[in-house]
């Protein structure tokens, strides 16, 4: 079976790999929130983290189009990277599918969607986390490329 | 951020550069040592008199590269450090150099750095990390993220930040060490090659090869070493600061210079100097939005008013903030290790008043600025 990009960041929820959240930490003595691996909180340093699963949806704070892609890349190009700042506050770099350049605005409301990841040569298939435009209709496809 | 309190004033007593561009028949020592040896020429010292070295550099070339290239001047048994800290490793190993002095434990300390930067999009995580898969390790992608939402926020235009990639090539042109030497017009920059929208390939530093080095003396120093004290320049402040909170609770880099203007302001407070005591300055533009934040995060002008500053010409070699005056990251290049040291050779140029056809007129205080992946950010502030 197919693991997730990056356990400390996105836990796989359903025996079929396609549902999962994103995972954090909020810090019991500041109530900052972070994104990812966290051992002591990143503004006061406390080590009272509690864990915590982040809500599916978030907001476009910025994009791009990258047209010339990092070594190793695997996906298509050219490709939409997404800064999306989740509603407890941390941002989330990923690619956002499913949406035309035209349709891009910073701003407009996005959900999370994962899609299995062939890595580059033989290297193993990843389950990765993706934005997609909230309230559409379902995936085009689920497994790319 | 810093702890320690500067001590002995100390100074920069001669640089030197390799050119910047690429050589594929030089390995990196070789290139390390043709800006080493000027450098102590430049100081009128000799190598076995140099105390400590600090080596930046970034990608992999063997292990100790910098006892690997200064082996050849001699082994004279110092301590010689090498120093990965990304794109700020250069600054790093000067801000190293300038601790080791003004704490008393040196008098005379080299830095330097050389780097042979791989073609293609520059990346920080390793090869086999998450990030190849996300798709989010891309330098210049994290750049137009930046750009685009500076440009929504305040109205800048794509001109505005063509204009600095124009304003750069024109100052490369009248540099002979400079990577780039063609100049462009706007309508070039824009019509180049989109790599990550909107930012166009010319709006990209390019990926160097290239050295810079620098020895440091402390002043009370000066005679005994018999450094000429008139072509010494001070360093009147010396910071670095690694990556803080950014109220984003992010797993990646801010995308933000946030760590400026925490580095400025201590860099302002050590030095006694202020904004508009600076007479030229380099930042870290490694795209053309890079310089218009690092302009506002410095306080040289207000927030979100960079890109105006620019259009207005204010940021040209004859304007009252000149800005990367040898032609930056955008024409000059980045070769990471060298490019901190670079910026330190460019404004000691100019405050010895020996810039040529770049000389800002009447240079006595220059800033340079450095970030690098991390968010490792140094400010230096030199004097005449």
């Amino acid at each position: 079976m197919p693991e997730s990009v990056d356990t400390r960041r996105l836990k796989l929820t359903n025996e079929e790999r396609t549902e999962g959240v994103l995972l954090g930490f909020r810090c019991l003595e500041c109530d900052t929130v972070i994104f990812g691996p966290g051992t002591f909180c990143q503004r006061c340093t406390s080590a009272k983290l509690e864990p915590i699963e982040f809500s599916q949806t978030g907001i476009l704070y910025s994009y791009t189009v990258v047209r010339i892609p990092s070594a190793g890349w695997p996906g298509p190009v050219p490709y939409i990277l997404a800064q999306v700042e989740l509603s407890e506050g941390p941002q989330v770099l990923a690619e956002l599918v499913d949406c035309l350049e035209d349709a891009l605005e910073i701003g407009m409301p996005v959900e999370l969607t994962l899609q299995l990841v062939q890595g580059e040569d033989s290297s193993a298939a990843k389950v990765v986390y993706k934005w997609r435009p909230a309230n559409q209709p379902s995936p085009t496809a689920e497994v790319d490329p | 951020m810093t702890q320690f309190r500067p001590g002995r004033q100390v100074m920069v007593a001669g640089v030197g550069l390799h050119p910047f561009g690429r050589f594929p028949e030089k390995d990196l020592p070789t290139l390390a040592l043709e800006a080493v040896v000027p450098a102590l020429g430049d100081a009128g010292v000799q190598w076995r008199d140099i105390q400590v070295a600090y080596f930046g550099h970034v990608y992999y070339n063997g292990m100790s590269m910098g006892e690997g290239a200064l082996g050849r001047l001699g082994l004279t048994g110092i301590p010689i450090i090498n120093v990965e800290n990304a794109c700020s490793s250069g600054s790093t190993a000067f801000w190293q150099a300038y601790w080791g002095i003004t704490t008393g434990i040196f008098d005379l300390a080299l830095a330097f750095g050389a780097e042979k930067v791989p073609r293609g999009p520059v990346t920080v995580t390793a090869e086999d990390s998450p990030e190849r898969y996300i798709g989010a390790d891309h330098m210049m992608a994290g750049y137009a993220l930046r750009m685009r939402r500076y440009m929504m926020e305040t109205g800048a235009s794509e001109t505005a930040l063509a204009q600095v990639a124009v304003k750069a090539r024109q100052n490369a042109s009248l540099n002979p060490y400079s990577h780039r030497k063609e100049t462009h017009s706007v309508e070039d920059v824009l019509q180049s090659r989109m790599i990550a929208d909107p930012l166009t390939l010319f709006q990209c530093c390019p990926t160097s090869e290239g050295a810079a080095a620098a020895v440091l003396v402390a002043e009370d120093a000066l005679s005994r070493y018999s450094i000429d004290k008139t072509r010494a320049i001070r360093i009147a402040a010396a910071v670095l600061t690694s990556g803080g909170y950014n109220g984003k609770g992010s797993d990646h880099s801010a995308f933000s210079p946030y760590r400026t203007e925490p580095a400025a302001l201590e860099a302002y407070e050590v030095s006694g100097l202020k904004p508009e005591d600076v007479d030229l300055v380099q930042v870290h533009d490694a795209a053309t939005i890079g310089e218009l934040q690092q302009l506002e995060a410095l306080h040289l002008v207000p927030f979100g008013e960079a890109w105006r500053a620019t259009e207005d010409g204010r940021t040209a070699i004859t304007g009252d903030i000149p800005t990367n005056t040898d032609g930056g990251l955008l024409a000059m290049g980045h070769p990471f290790g060298a490019t901190g040291i670079r910026m330190i050779h460019e404004t000691v140029l100019q405050l010895r008043q020996e810039a040529g056809p770049r000389q800002v007129k009447n240079a006595r205080v220059g800033l340079a600025e450095c970030s690098g992946a991390g968010d490792v950010t140094t400010v230096h502030i030199l004097t005449r």
